[in-house]
């Protein structure tokens, strides 16, 4: 028959471990991912705990007297979503001060999952194409390019966005979205006579390039989790690697960079 | 020093375009897009500033990153809690997207290349990719100057 100690370490261990992964595919480092988890399984009574993080999964053994347990959640596709981020570190500092007990917690995190806004489809579009035509004119891109860099990088955008809802493999979509992207933009600076058509087709398509993920690689590298930072840095290698096949691909159908 | 104001307004507003779009990709609150485009527009200020005063693009990068880092001890309370989402946003636009293309590019000309004509380009890519290596090592310890010289409790 479970203890009382039982089912406070089984809430401690289940709720660590749910908001871990939920900070781990909201684009945490390491270091913050570990911080948050142990401040929630201790606010939820453990006396010890000791967390594993891993690219794909998150393990924790929580610790009450001479009681203890050991879990293990798989983590799923690693984005960035930074409202979400903020959201679970607030319930976990309110978890630590012990302001929510394990219901309670258990029904906010719930609702944060569920009620944290995401904007609208076409508001993130514009917004990564006024992005890629800043990334533009920072490699010099010249102004009869920038036009074309963001109507093929907003482009771009939805097609990744139709690719992630139909769960297509991430390096295959990002292949596909950088060849797609590349195109238009360098069809569309050749026909409106830019001197900067190869530079043109790469600032499209660097809305791909995994800025957050390349960061945390070598944050949590230096922070001591060699492991975790050495699987980002793959993936991450692995989407630079896509994107660029993706490119070649355009330029070769474009005739550029000969 | 070689300082072009005009260059430096020019890389400093298009580094704050390119934050603050990435910062929406990211799912920031509007409210706290320009926070955002301060943040990329102070990284990209202070890399061009040192690129200008003749500073190598990685010490540039690094001294960017940790100015932008270092800076979040300044926010208002009420923003202080997206401090490190917006320290990392501002950075993004820092980081060697077209440098690491320009390089996986040139490894994949390589094999099209005869052998007697694949040294310079051999050169450029692998400058290429060192410049994306050192950048980003560059970029990560800056930001994480700060929270590394805070201590951190005992758990």
């Amino acid at each position: 028959m479970p203890t009382a100690n039982d089912n406070l370490l089984d809430n401690a261990a289940n709720l660590a471990l749910e908001i871990g992964r939920l900070l781990m595919e909201s684009g945490a480092r390491g270091r913050a991912v570990e911080d948050q988890v142990i401040k929630i399984a201790r606010g939820l009574g453990a006396d010890r705990v000791d967390v594993r993080l891993g690219y794909a999964s998150l393990a924790i053994t929580v610790g009450l007297g001479h009681e203890a347990l050991t879990l293990m959640r798989k983590v799923g596709p690693h984005g960035v979503n930074q409202r979400l981020d903020i959201a679970l570190r607030g319930l976990a500092t309110r978890i630590e001060n012990r302001e929510l007990a394990a219901p309670a917690a258990k029904a906010e995190l719930a609702r944060l999952e569920k009620e944290t806004p995401r904007h609208p489809l076409w508001i993130v579009v514009v917004a990564v194409g006024l992005a890629c035509m800043a990334f533009g004119r920072l490699l010099g891109v010249d102004w009869l390019g920038t036009g074309p860099v963001f109507l093929a990088a907003c482009f771009a955008q939805w097609l990744r966005r139709e690719f992630a809802a139909h769960h297509i493999n991430p390096f295959i979509g990002a292949a596909l979205v950088a060849f797609s992207g590349s195109l238009l933009a360098g069809a569309g600076a050749r026909g409106l006579a830019s001197a900067t058509v190869d530079t043109a087709m790469i600032a499209a398509v660097l809305l791909l390039v995994p800025g957050v993920p390349a960061l945390n690689a070598q944050s949590d590298i230096i922070e001591g989790r060699p492991t975790l930072g050495s699987a980002r840095a793959v993936g991450v290698a692995m989407v630079l690697l896509f994107s660029t096949a993706g490119v070649w691909l355009a330029r070769a159908c474009l005739g550029a960079g000969q | 020093m070689n300082l072009d104001l005009y260059q430096l307004a020019h890389q400093a507003f298009f580094g704050g375009v390119a934050a603050a779009g990435f910062g929406v990709l990211f799912n920031i609150g509007l409210r706290s897009l320009p926070w955002y485009a301060a943040s990329g527009a102070l990284a990209l200020g202070v890399r061009t500033f040192a690129q200008s005063a003749g500073w190598s693009f990685e010490i540039a990068s690094f001294t960017a990153a940790a100015a932008v880092g270092c800076s979040m001890v300044f926010l208002p309370e009420r923003v202080s809690r997206v401090r490190n989402a917006l320290a990392v946003a501002g950075c993004i636009p820092m980081v060697p997207g077209s440098a690491a293309a320009k390089a996986i590019l040139g490894f994949f000309a390589l094999t099209t290349q005869p052998a007697a004509d694949s040294t310079a380009l051999l050169l450029v890519s692998f400058e290429n990719l060192l410049r994306v290596m050192f950048t980003i090592g560059a970029i990560a310890t800056g930001l994480a100057i700060p929270t590394l010289l805070r201590p951190r409790a005992k758990t």
